[in-house]
């Protein structure tokens, strides 16, 4: 199989038939209006052939039901923040959006959970039960932006998911529609129910596997006080003997984010979040909970930040302080702008011991390949996000030479026990690179379970498994 | 119940995947057992092959300053926490049978303790696993990363699969310091509404309890509170909980009597044992109603995740009658349920799952999918 486009309705065909099953208010389908649905936050690209605004699960069934019918591919689409190319129709298809789904069906304070529909922005969720003294806990970058129902799909993380857990660790519940409209609900608001872990199988499978159409989370008590500090170090190497120092010493921080000096410098002259311009490398390090063992803690934290020649620390002292610590760090994605017009955001993960030697690979694997990389990342899950910076007004070259520095750090990753992705999702960007961190045989274990979710294959589809059409030139390279 | 013809204790896990393609390839019936702790769960089912995972077994990893552990699953539980001890770590899991389960049983059972909700459960804290598949193959999901969605989170599907899936012959999980300080409060209530409620704000306080437990005694309801961190956070807990609980609130060590709660599964060999998990806010009413029946002898409540266990015992037609209201019960909450337990002579009228779960369809396709030939624990699978 050459190209990826199976038989099935398409084009105008497919734009007329869904207007009349749902409406023509609710199927968008000009060429004007299919272009803003072409991209994600990843650097692919591919246009629909139709996109569908369901405003129910009954219109999500039945859309499905006719995609079944018709061998029309479906792809479900948050707020289209995803770095990994999950809302891209790379088949083409219908591309459905849950702009027009995104109310939140409940606050139930006594069972501490929450029922939303899957377009509810991430951050409303938590603003809404705020005042009940609760919060969601999984806190993306782009959780002023993104949706729950992508959170589910890509078991979203986050800075403060270190002590607290991703997104499949907050979902008990889910209602989904199967590629052939059968409408499945699966778990409730007790904390588990009878057979196979259903819910625990679907969050992350990255809607390669149905339709989120309902989501029931936990709601966690607001923790009573926080400690924030950012501590500025010579080298990324103290920063990070710094972070494997906390986390042996049985301290588990809410949140420990690493900065190199590129991305302090980048952020500081875009949100100017007070960082230390000088440093080799930041940590800023979160703790939170009961007020009383509090400074305790921190304490603790500091001095081993001296051990590791910190120069300075700053402890936030106010709310404000906090908050323009974070900013810094929840906006440094953006502020690569100012270093670089284009730019890759890898995602992997190693055992957090390994932080050192992986930063000095990724370091070593830039200059060799003639990129700039700036590093800011969830170091207390041992998550790294280089950002390898290129310009594509330079020719494919740079871009070339960008994925394969990609590659070389990845592999590395999974050489030490890893894996490519820690939150952002395989989706179409790393999908071939799967062979590097599974073998044949656990790869058809995962085929086994998109068999029985999705046996036509239409769920999203040319994500998460590799392709043979595309992945081709990547098994090649592997080879050479 | 377990009667079976021929015994195999594969050495490693290429044996086990193996002897499971064969046992696929002729159709015979396959049991799988750590240490036998909870032979009691699922339904009679005749079986050929008894697969027993206790050869493979020991730490296979343990680097404390990643705080992960990987470890073979047919490893005691006991032993595990006695390796990890010696490094002053620990696995957050009380688990029932904790002397003599194994690792590969804890996850097949999905069995969790008191602590869930302060560490997270088995399905939260297991981050990698091994598994042995009925086409031969081995399989990893996951890694030693404590943050990882490459692919589906196959580690989800088999924790609570019984081994209807596969036998898991590895796992990795995440580990924790030991706290430096504990402490314990016992509390006596005269209604289940005193009680749950009082845990509800035990539970929800910033201090987090490591467990919030409500038992039925014969003269009202028990509270058991246990606080595990460094000194100040533990002495925190055991002052809001006091204040919670009122004036019957009293310090104690709470070790033993947690122990006595937390092996209810194993003591509750007559009559019928019903397991439920509800939403957080219907177990008064849950644990009110079933003290009330008739056969009621003993209800244990991990009233922060809203597991409650339920012994009954007389009559097998009183005991069926009330197992299976008391699942209904728990179904109409919003809630799930099963009898996790129940005498030999129940075993015929009670099934494990008296009704379909949810999903009932999907599992069924997944169970075809993973063991086509039907052979892997043909009485555990539920639906």
């Amino acid at each position: 199989m050459a190209t990826a486009v199976r038989a099935g309705m398409r084009g105008t065909a497919l734009v007329r038939a869904l207007q009349e099953l749902l409406g023509a208010k609710k199927v968008l389908g000009t060429p004007e209006e299919l272009l803003i649905y072409e991209y994600d936050g990843a650097v692919d690209t591919a246009t629909p052939d139709a996109v569908a605004l369901p405003e129910s699960t009954a219109d999500v069934s039945a859309l499905a039901r006719f995609c079944y019918e018709h061998a029309v591919p479906i792809v479900p689409r948050g707020a289209g923040t995803g770095l990994s190319g999950g809302a891209i129709p790379v088949e083409g298809g219908v591309v459905v959006s849950f702009a027009r789904m995104a109310r939140i069906l409940e606050i139930d304070v006594p069972n501490l959970r929450a029922v939303v529909q899957p377009g509810v922005i991430n951050l409303h969720l938590s603003t809404a039960t705020a005042p009940h003294g609760l919060y969601f806990v999984p806190d993306p970058s782009s959780q002023k932006a993104c949706t729950l129902g992508g959170n589910v799909a890509e078991n979203s993380g986050g800075p403060h998911t270190l002590a607290y857990g991703v997104t499949t660790n907050h979902v008990t519940g889910l209602e989904l529609v199967l590629s052939d409209g059968t409408v499945v609900r699966l778990g409730g608001k007790a904390v588990e129910s009878e057979g196979y872990d259903l819910v625990g199988t679907f969050v992350g499978s990255e809607g390669t596997l149905g339709i989120v159409t309902e989501i029931t989370v936990k709601l966690t008590p607001l923790p009573e006080d926080k400690r924030t500090l950012i501590a500025a170090f010579p080298t990324m190497d103290e920063a990070s003997e710094t972070v494997s120092s906390i986390i042996a010493a049985g301290i588990v921080p809410s949140a420990i984010e690493m900065m190199d000096q590129l991305a302090t410098q980048a952020v500081e002259a875009s949100v100017s979040a007070g960082y230390p311009l000088d440093a080799g490398g930041i940590l800023l390090v979160e703790i939170d909970g009961a007020r009383d063992g509090l400074d305790d803690v921190r304490e603790k934290i500091e001095a081993i930040c001296r051990a590791h020649d910190a120069s300075t620390i700053r402890v936030a002292a106010t709310a404000l302080e906090r908050e323009r610590l974070w900013a810094g760090r929840k906006g440094a994605f953006a502020a690569m702008g100012r270093l670089s017009p284009d730019y890759y955001v890898q995602d992997g993960v190693i055992p957090r011991t390994r932080l050192p030697e992986i930063l000095r690979l990724v370091k070593e694997s830039g200059e060799r390949h003639g990129v700039r990389i700036a590093n800011v990342f969830h170091a207390g899950d041992g998550n790294i996000h280089p950002l390898i910076m290129f310009d594509l007004r330079n020719g494919p070259d740079e871009l070339e030479r960008a994925k394969e520095t990609s590659i070389e750090i990845l592999t590395a990753c999974v050489e030490a026990g890893g894996s490519l992705t820690g939150e952002h999702g395989v989706g179409m960007e790393k999908n071939c690179y799967m062979p590097l961190q599974f073998a044949p045989a656990d790869l058809a274990a995962m085929r086994r379970v998109k068999d029985a979710f999705d046996p036509a294959g239409l769920a999203n589809p040319g994500k998460v498994f590799p392709t043979p059409g595309r992945c081709r030139e990547f098994s090649l390279a592997a080879r050479r | 119940m377990r009667a079976t013809q021929d015994r195999v204790a594969p050495a490693d896990a290429g044996e086990c995947a193996a002897i499971l393609a064969q046992a696929g390839a002729e159709g015979r019936m396959v049991g799988i057992g750590g240490g036998l702790t909870k032979h009691y769960l699922g339904d009679a089912a005749s079986l050929d092959i008894e697969l027993r995972t206790t050869s493979i077994a020991g730490i296979v990893d343990h680097v404390p300053a990643d705080l992960t552990v990987t470890v073979a699953a047919g490893t005691r539980f006991a032993d595990l926490r006695a390796a990890l001890a010696r490094a002053g770590q620990f696995l957050p899991i009380d688990t029932p049978h904790a002397d003599d389960a194994t690792i590969g049983g804890v996850i097949a059972a999905n069995a969790n303790g008191f602590w869930r909700a302060r560490y997270g459960g088995v399905r939260d804290l297991l981050i990698g696993t091994r598994v042995a598949l009925t086409d031969g193959t081995v399989i990893r999901s996951g890694g030693r990363v404590v943050k990882n969605v490459a692919g589906y989170d196959l580690n989800k599907l088999f924790v609570g699969s019984f081994g209807t899936l596969g036998v898991i012959v590895e796992a990795t999980f995440k580990v924790l310091p030991i706290p430096a300080a504990e402490a314990g409060l016992i509390a006596r209530f005269g209604t289940a509404s005193d009680a749950f409620n009082a845990a509800a704000i035990i539970a929800r306080a910033p201090a987090r309890a490591e467990a919030v437990v409500v038992e039925r005694q014969p003269d009202g309801w028990g509270l058991v509170v246990s606080a595990r961190g460094d000194d100040k956070t533990v002495a925190r807990a055991v002052a809001d909980a006091r204040h919670a609980a009122g004036s019957s609130a009293e310090s104690a060590a709470v070790g033993d009597r947690l122990a006595l709660a937390r092996e209810l599964p194993a003591r509750a060999v007559e009559g019928a044992l019903v397991r439920v998990a509800l939403p957080l806010a219907s177990q008064t009413a849950f644990a009110e109603a079933a003290a009330r029946r008739d056969t009621f002898r003993e209800l244990v409540a991990d009233a922060s995740s809203a597991v409650h266990r339920v012994h009954l015992i007389g009559e097998d037609d009183a005991v069926a009658e009330d197992a299976g209201a008391l699942v209904a019960n728990a179904r109409a909450a919003g809630g799930t349920g099963r009898i996790e337990r129940r005498s030999a002579r129940l075993s015929e009228r009670l099934r494990t799952w008296p009704d379909a779960p949810l999903g009932e369809t999907l599992m069924r396709r997944l169970k075809t999918q993973f063991d086509p030939a039907g052979i892997l624990e043909p009485g555990r699978s539920p639906g």
